[in-house]
């Protein structure tokens, strides 16, 4: 205890450290507000899920009283939504034009969004340099060697972008899918009408009937207003709604969904591949027939099957059906992962480490745990994030076909759906601008797990003695 | 009999592959007294590993101790009862890079043995830890319990590796082929450690090696092995100076120093068959220069030869009285390798 603590004490002297410190501590401030919003409301849906508890009118002056904290990156202190009165903008920051308003939260979130990591990083660095007590370790290679792939960065870059979108989707959007798709008849818009040259209300559903893009006579491409001086950045969808911000709530769904479904199988693949390599024999025969028999299912057939099947089910209710998708992603994808990740816990199980702490009498669950896993985890991550690209591509696919994410909630195989009947009129941009972020997004994906693979990969690295080694056993 | 730690009778470890049944080890027994060190010498792929293996209950499918029983203090082992004595029976390896785990430090992995055997957790861990490592002769032990396994040199991960197998305190240490990566310099100071602890702790020591000059240092009793069977036991020095089974003789004759003049060392030609079946004949005799008719049709057994006091045993039937051919005279042999 007092080793920590002298330690902690060691580190805000050292100057470079307590800047460090200090420099986390003011991004954390800056989106404090939007972190304990998130916390509170958590914890409110919690405490109100508990039977018996009333408590709702205290806690919804906590839950305001938190909302009035000032966060940098909402939607509140960078406002875009605002109106023409004749001579300048009204209700938009610090009156400039909804477009540059938009664009500066914009470029703001993602500039947050990169100070985070370098400053994540930045700590590594530091830790590596001046804390850690080992000078180098097995895995400051592979770090080494990830920095020297541009390849890997590249996707690094665009799926870290990809989950900012998708963190920050709220904020990110000129609108809010509330306001501009699911309730857009319990919202107004004021506009400047220049033919009576006085600001009107309306609706806001009712402006987007006027905001269409369909083709060649109506459209509002990507970059314009609208007749309402609303801003879209990447234009309207066929109904009128913005298609950015369509996106940006679209891309996290996707990113739930993979993100669970690789997790799921990833663990199912893991606990199975470390059983079957540590007991060999049977039971990795066993776990060969049943993932072939898994395998041998056509995963389409099996999702479209299931999720017609499962459609009146409370399982369907769960996040728009993405939870059901997640699951069976999960159960019909690990065997792909499986296959390749048996392999390399074979050849790890058989290490003489293994055998001595066998013969020490460690439990099989810690050696797989504690002396094969982490052997394992690149391999993990490698096909982890190529599946994740699998399964983005996947999810869009099944909305394409009008199955998975149940409308209304934004999905982007949906708007490629949605916009199809345009591509070939002045309304291309509903699907092709989602389909070009579905190919990138999935190609990031990819790079990633190219740039851990080969950071990662012995067969990679010069021919060392340790491969060398290996060969001597009896 | 109290001192007996280790007693296996007729152990046969096979392999069942698609093809066929390897009998990796064909009916072998010994014992391991306290303070004693056995002997288990014989080229790779004699059995000499998965004896070791066997006796530890390493035995990873497809391969399973098919016969005979194992005896540790008297407790039968055979049948999956090794956890009651799991530490007891430590065990070395031959790679010593291969035998820690290159992402823990040497410390983490003394310190899990430490914790699964005498109970230590935290700082009690640490410092016991660096106790070991100083028992088994690693300067600065304080610093170096830190470390990973990559700064330490082969000597140095060897003594680390041996500090690992002292934290289970065990009886009886298992030694497979302990020196071989390692150069001859260290390879003497590792035999010395080795030799130490033994005194020190009374252990008993089941020693592998393929190298008969390591077992003329370190052993009291020797078993030559030889596809899977023990061919010759006897004490080390009654083998040394009257070894019976041409193999052994073979073997003897392939360490420097022992042939005399400056001819090149005889080597045995061939390698080690792979033992499929019941034996109907002797396993050496296609290597045998001494071989005759009936090694082709008959399996030797295992008979009491030389010093009647000396426990000294082969299996050959050029000592078999029933047989006309007799062994031949000492000496000659020493060239087999070429008339072979
Ligand atoms: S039994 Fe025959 S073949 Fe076998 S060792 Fe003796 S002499 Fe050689």
């Amino acid at each position: 205890m007092s080793v920590t603590t002298s330690r902690v004490a060691d580190a805000l002297t050292d100057g470079r450290t307590a800047l460090w410190a200090l420099v986390g501590l003011l991004l954390f401030l800056l989106e404090a507000g939007a972190f304990l919003n998130f916390v509170v409301g958590l914890t409110i849906d919690g405490i109100l899920a508990l039977p018996g508890v009333d408590a709702a009118g205290f806690l919804t002056t906590v839950e305001s009283a938190v909302r009035e904290i000032p966060t940098l990156l909402s939607r509140e202190t960078i406002p875009n939504e605002g109106y023409y009165d004749g001579s300048g903008y009204e209700g938009t920051f610090l009156g400039l034009s909804p477009a540059i308003a938009w664009a500066l939260r914009a470029t703001l979130v993602y500039l947050y969004a990169f100070a985070a990591f370098g400053w994540g990083v930045w700590g590594y660095r530091i830790y590596r340099r001046n804390y850690r007590a080992a000078d180098w370790t097995p895995r400051d290679d592979v770090f080494d060697r990830f920095r020297g792939h541009k390849w890997g960065i590249f996707g690094l870059v665009i799926v870290f972008m990809f989950v900012t979108m998708a963190v920050f989707a709220p904020a990110l959007g000129p609108t809010t899918v509330d306001q501009n798709m699911r309730n857009s008849y319990g919202y107004e818009t004021k506009y400047w009408d220049s033919d009576s040259g006085s600001v009107e209300t309306i609706l806001v559903g009712d402006a987007n009937l006027d905001s269409l893009s369909q083709g060649n006579d109506q459209n509002i491409g990507p970059w314009t207003y609208d007749d309402y001086g609303r801003f879209h950045p990447f234009g309207t969808m066929q109904d009128g709604s913005d298609l950015f911000t369509f996106l940006v709530v679209g891309s996290r769904i996707s990113l739930v969904i993979g993100v669970l479904s690789v997790a799921l199988s990833a663990s199912i693949a893991a606990t199975l591949a470390l059983t079957s390599a540590y007991y060999k024999g049977r039971v990795d025969l066993s776990m060969v027939l049943i993932s072939d028999a898994v395998m041998a299912m056509p995963q389409l057939l099996l999702l479209i099957m299931l999720t017609t099947v499962l459609r009146e089910t409370w399982i369907n209710e769960v996040y728009s059906g993405g939870f059901l998708l997640a699951l069976i992603f999960a159960f019909t994808g690990w065997t792909y992962m499986w296959r390749s990740i048996r392999g390399p816990a074979l050849q790890i199980s058989e290490r003489e480490w293994i055998d001595a702490a066998r013969s020490f009498g460690q439990t099989p669950i810690t050696i797989m745990r504690k002396h094969m896993l982490p052997y394992v985890t690149g391999y993990l991550l490698i096909y982890g994030s190529m599946t994740l690209g699998g399964a983005i591509i996947s999810i869009a696919g099944l909305s394409y076909l009008g199955l998975g994410v149940a409308p209304p909630t934004p999905e982007w195989g949906r708007a490629v759906n949605l916009g199809q009947d345009y591509v070939r009129t002045g309304s291309w941009h509903i699907s092709l601008i989602p389909g070009i972020l579905i190919t990138l997004v999935v190609t990031g994906f990819n790079a990633l797990g190219d740039g851990i693979r080969d950071a990662i990969d012995p067969q990679s690295d010069s021919a060392g003695g340790e491969t060398a080694g290996a060969g001597g056993g009896a | 009999m109290s001192d007996t730690l280790l007693e296996v009778e007729n152990l046969r470890t096979v392999f069942h592959t698609e093809k066929e049944t390897i009998r990796a080890v064909d009916g072998v027994s010994f014992d391991v007294e306290r303070g004693e060190t056995v002997g288990l010498v014989g080229e790779s792929g004699s059995g000499k590993s998965v004896t070791a293996r066997s006796v530890l209950g390493l035995v990873d499918e497809p391969g399973v101790i098919e016969e005979g029983s194992i005896e540790f203090c008297g407790d039968e082992l055979v049948g999956g009862n090794w956890d009651e004595h799991r530490g007891d029976i430590a065990i070395v390896f031959q790679d010593p890079m291969n035998s820690l785990n290159p992402v823990y430090t040497v410390g983490n992995q003394i310190k899990e043995a430490l914790r699964i055997h005498q109970g230590l957790r935290g700082q009690a861990a640490t410092d016991a830890a660096i106790e070991l490592l100083e028992d088994v002769g690693i300067p600065d032990a304080a610093r170096r319990v830190t470390e990973y396994p990559h700064q330490f040199s082969g000597g140095m991960r060897q003594r680390a590796v041996i500090a690992i197998a002292l934290a289970c305190d065990p009886d009886l240490l298992v030694c497979d082929e302990p020196t071989t990566a390692l150069d001859v310099t260290i390879q003497a100071q590792i035999l010395e450690l080795l030799d130490e602890l033994q005194r020190e702790e009374d252990l008993g020591v089941l020693f592998i090696t393929h190298d008969m000059g390591v077992i003329e240092e370190t052993t009291d009793r020797v078993n030559v092995m030889y596809a899977g069977e023990f061919v010759e036991s006897a004490p080390v020095d009654e083998l040394f100076d009257d070894p019976k089974h041409p193999y052994t003789k073979g073997l003897l004759a392939s360490i420097p120093g022992r042939t005399a003049g400056d001819e090149r060392l005889p080597t045995i030609e061939g390698e080690v068959p792979t033992s499929t079946s019941e034996p109907s004949e002797c396993r050496f005799a296609p290597r045998c220069p001494h071989a005759f008719d009936a090694c082709e049709s008959v399996h030797p057994e295992r008979i009491a030869v030389g010093d009647p006091d000396a426990d000294h045993e082969t299996a050959c039937l050029l000592y078999d009285d029933e047989f006309e051919e007799s062994p031949p005279e000492d000496g000659v042999v020493a060239d087999g390798g070429e008339t072979a």
